[in-house]
């Protein structure tokens, strides 16, 4: 397993298929029951966001003031000017009031909202994650079903294989590869960043620009993360492959071909939408290590940025903002799961 | 399944899209994209660094301030040569044989980059404002604490008022700012000041994208004459290996802040020429010879023993520093002295120093005998029933900190000192030192070319409380001798005697072993020699090219006119390369647009 994904949490489908019943209450109560398991997460995010990052080591004006001929004077003013002079029962005060106004606080090192930052870098971020996430969906799940329908089969045996193989190998060390065959010898692809220095934005040169610096970056994240789409489609076409229905249509004279593609597949579609709600949440996570690789001006550059800092305001802002995507996403897929799959309804 | 077959198609897989985008014969050189035909005369530089803001009244990371040395002029520059004063907006200058009053001259018919004139005025006006208001001070208030007031008789003539006698230039590390500019913002200490700038040295900023890409160009107006090139980028690279292949690839044409180890691997390549550089940084170990408050109150939990003269000359003479600086550094680095860098030579302690010891274990046996420390059964010396045990505290991801350690553990058994190495990560080394909870731990400083600020934080005024709060020192270390001879120095006017003075103060702080200085570091750089020459280094001897106190480094660099500057660029991918994308693009939009349409239909179809 690998730093872009999320584990799936065995426990939410077990809890799902418990419930069952068609009528409105219920799904009413069921809805309850996931919103208010999400809003208490969210707060015991927003709480964790506040003291996870008093507890840790390092001030960030000591840590300033020791690369630096700096006097006290200008020391303290640098403690007041990022309110480390109030004491820490207010700043929490402070931390609650703002967050619930929209308000993250600022940058220690950007001199910015934080909030204006996390917008600035989501952009980039949701290209990036959004580009790989469609690309490595529509080729796991295409290349899971193939494998299933010819299960035993050699392509599936290579196409298991390989995605096992890509799953287990650490996404740093594979960005790092790639950076440097198709980048730096080959000269292929550019080695960093979104866009050249002077292009201009909304010009088609931009566009073709970014989608050359995409080029790595995708590759390297569709590498790591399609296996999961592809084993879950393998599995759940392989179920319904021994399924009567599949017999009837069958019978009635399809091809072989044509039960595969209208019949099971289908079907067998269902539970990856769940999974893919729940992983959009870990992958842009997850976007922390191929940013940093490649210098991707996104969320997960920045947070690396803020830990290097150390830049409290916007650790606690985007540790906010990722365990938000991923609360709501799992919230998302819960909900569809059940409105998706009678089965799981009316068990 | 074979793992061959895994293997292979993963390989495929891999660089599938790759493979893809060259299934076609690339259409041999054909026209370069944006990045690759790089503008012959601008210099483009990798880097990581944080920018907070480029408004120099405000801003603290080295990034920007760099930036700033390039943007605007001080009265007075650090030339080239050793760092010494040298011509700035100021052409002359004369302190009052007291040293409290300091008079500047500035060049004749200078003008700001839109064209207005450089007056006395603007010089006031900076100034002024660094003094009247702590936030405007947040970034260089220390070097207008002693400034009394400031006088402007004639648009050219500058006279700073001192409150006390001050033999280092008043006049150096000020970036002064066109008043007609900066009188007119609502808030200067919010103002970003980070897009068409205005400025008085060699290149104004033109813009700014934050974490993809800094702008300069050329001042025509820059009164020592623009450049010869024009402009500079800083392009953002978060991981220092991704900048090595930027930089192998033809994207970026200088790279900085290298490892021996990177350094090595770009050693050879064509069109590339690495660089070691004598930099302006010392590295030391820090020793705690028992922390006090400034009001004498002891605190910290540092090692008694540490308090012994002997033990901490025992520790110094068991450390063999050259082999260190060869195995450790590669070779890239000079042996070290005290606190002020071989860069700095007027002030460095010389080598030949009497007062200097070279690795000598048996000295150091001998030292720590006549102090009574006897060996004990493990072979780790004992007093009055306590081992001689020192904790050293290393930052685990540091390679160089880890590496010395390594070193030093046998050593020090050697002696018949434990050494327990204490490895944490950065953040918390800073919290325990700063409460003194620590024996020794790896340290280090950039020094400026004048030694006032180093030797200030030398004093024992200088140390912070119990809690680490207040003033900053380097190392603890309090000596009322030594504090009598930094108000000596600090007033001096007459250059060679205040170096004297300034290495009685070296000589001292080396005798009394507060730290342990280890090596002078070199600064390691590479850049495209086929594309860029005649970058000065400071010191010019030798010196380093990014990084510097002063705008020399790319002042006088020039563009390589020759065929060799277009290597660089020949090998863009051509329009195949674009066509082979597109078709990536189409073909996954197309699976997508697939199973989508599968989906929605599949409940028709039967």
């Amino acid at each position: 397993m690998t730093d872009t994904i999320t584990p799936v949490n065995a426990e939410v489908h077990d809890e799902k298929l418990a419930e069952a019943s068609p009528t409105r209450s219920s799904f009413l109560s069921y809805f309850g029951t996931k919103l208010g398991g999400a809003l208490i997460s969210l707060v015991m995010v927003v709480l964790l966001g506040f003291f996870a990052f008093r507890v840790l080591p390092g001030d960030p004006v000591r840590r300033i003031a020791q690369e630096r001929p700096m006097s006290p004077e200008q020391i303290a003013e640098l403690r007041r000017q990022y309110g480390l002079d109030k004491p820490v029962t207010q700043q929490f005060l402070d931390y609650l009031v703002n967050i619930f106004s929209g308000n993250l606080g600022e940058s220690y090192v950007y001199r910015t909202p934080v909030s204006e930052l996390i917008g600035q870098y989501l952009g980039p971020t949701l290209l990036l994650t959004g580009t790989s996430a469609i690309i490595a969906i529509a080729l796991g799940l295409w290349l899971g079903q193939r494998a299933a329908w010819r299960s035993g089969s050699l392509f599936d045996k290579i196409a298991t294989g390989t995605s096992l193989t890509l799953w287990s190998v650490p996404t740093f060390w594979l960005a790092l590869i790639l950076l440097m065959i198709f980048g730096g010898t080959l000269r292929w692809f550019p080695t960093g960043g979104m866009v050249s220095p002077g292009v201009e934005p909304g010009t088609f040169d931009y566009v073709v620009d970014v989608a050359r610096h995409m080029v790595l970056p995708v590759v390297t994240m569709v590498a790591v993360v399609f296996a999961q789409y592809l084993m879950v489609m393998r599995a759940s076409l392989l179920e319904e492959k021994s399924s009567d229905y599949l017999t009837t249509a069958r019978a009635k004279g399809l091809r072989d071909d044509l039960v595969r593609r209208r019949h099971a597949v289908p079907n067998a579609l269902l539970p990856t939408v769940t999974l893919v709600f729940m992983h959009i949440g870990g992958l842009v996570a997850g976007a922390v290590t191929v940013e940093t690789v490649f210098s991707w001006p996104g969320l997960g550059k920045l947070t690396y940025e803020a830990i290097s800092g150390p830049d409290m305001p916007l650790l606690q802002g985007t540790f906010v903002v990722f365990s938000t995507i991923i609360i709501v996403m799992n919230l998302i897929a819960d909900l569809i799961y059940r409105q998706l799959d009678p089965r799981v309804r009316r068990a | 399944m074979s793992t061959v077959a895994a293997v292979s198609l993963a390989a495929c897989l891999a660089i599938g899209p790759a493979a893809t985008a060259f299934a076609a014969p690339v259409v041999a050189e054909a026209s370069p994209s944006a990045s690759e035909s790089a503008d012959a005369k601008t210099l483009r530089i990798a880097t990581a660094g944080f920018v907070d803001t480029f408004n120099p009244f405000i801003s603290i990371y080295l990034t920007p301030t760099n930036i700033i040395r390039y943007v605007y002029e001080s009265l007075v520059q650090n030339d080239a040569e050793d760092g010494s004063p040298t011509e700035g907006l100021a052409e002359k200058w004369e302190a009052s044989p007291d040293g409290m009053t300091w008079t500047f001259t500035l060049h004749e018919g200078m003008k700001w980059s839109d064209d207005e004139p450089i007056t006395s005025a603007d010089v006031k006006y900076t100034y002024e404002s660094m003094m009247n208001d702590p936030m405007l001070g947040t970034a260089n208030g220390n070097l207008v604490a002693n400034f009394e007031s400031v006088e402007t008789p004639d648009d050219l003539t500058v006279v700073i008022n001192l409150k006390t006698p001050q033999a280092p230039n008043p006049g150096t590390e000020i970036p002064v700012l066109p008043e007609h500019i900066w009188s007119e913002v609502d808030d200067p200490t919010t103002f970003t000041n980070d897009a068409d700038v205005v400025g008085s040295g060699p290149y104004t900023l033109e813009s700014y994208s934050a974490n993809q890409s800094i702008t300069l160009k050329a001042n025509p107006n820059f009164w020592r004459g623009a450049p010869k090139i024009d402009g500079i980028q800083y392009i953002y690279y978060t991981n220092s290996d991704a900048q090595i292949q930027a930089l192998r690839a033809g994207e970026v044409d200088l790279v900085t802040g290298l490892t021996d180890t990177q350094m090595t691997a770009l050693e050879g390549e064509e069109g590339i020429t690495t660089h070691a550089g004598t930099g302006r940084r010392f590295t030391s170990l820090s020793v705690n010879a028992g922390a006090e408050t400034p009001e004498g109150v002891a605190y910290g939990t540092g090692s008694p023993a540490l308090k012994e003269p002997a033990v901490r000359e025992a520790i110094r003479l068991g450390i063999d520093q050259e082999s260190l600086l060869k195995n450790v550094l590669g070779g890239y680095g000079a042996p070290a002295t005290s606190f002020i860098p071989i860069a700095f030579e007027k002030w460095h302690l010389p080598d030949d120093d009497e007062a200097i010891v070279s690795f000598d274990p048996d000295a150091a046996m001998a030292k720590l005998d006549d102090a009574g420390w006897v060996a004990g059964a493990d072979g780790i010396r004992e007093k009055d029933g306590n081992r001689l045990s020192i904790r050293l505290l290393a930052d685990a991801e540091d390679i160089v900190e880890m590496s010395a350690s390594e070193y030093l553990v046998p050593w020090m058994a050697d002696i018949g000192v434990e050494l327990k190495l204490e490895t944490t990560d950065s953040d918390t080394i800073s919290d325990r030192t700063a409460v003194s909870d620590y024996d020794m731990y790896f340290s280090g400083w950039s020094v400026n070319p004048d030694p006032d600020y180093q030797l200030g934080i030398n004093l024992c005024s200088s140390r912070p409380d119990a809690e680490g709060n207040g003033a900053t020192s380097q190392d603890g270390y309090c000596n009322p001798e030594f504090d009598a001879l930094y108000a000596e120095q600090h007033s001096e006017l007459d250059e060679a005697k205040r170096a004297e003075i300034v290495h009685d103060m070296l000589r001292m702080h080396y005798e009394d072993v507060a730290q342990i200085t280890l090596w002078y570091g070199q600064s390691l750089e590479a850049y495209r020699s086929d594309r860029f020459t005649g970058f000065t280094t400071q010191p010019a001897d030798n010196g380093i090219i990014a990084n510097q106190a002063g705008y020399w480094g790319y002042y006088t660099v020039e563009p390589v006119v020759d065929e060799a500057s277009s290597a660089a660029e020949q090998s863009g991918p051509g329009a195949a390369l674009w066509i082979g994308l597109g078709v990536l693009v189409v073909a996954a939009g197309v699976v997508a647009i697939v199973i989508v349409r599968r989906r929605k239909t599949a409940g028709d179809r039967e």
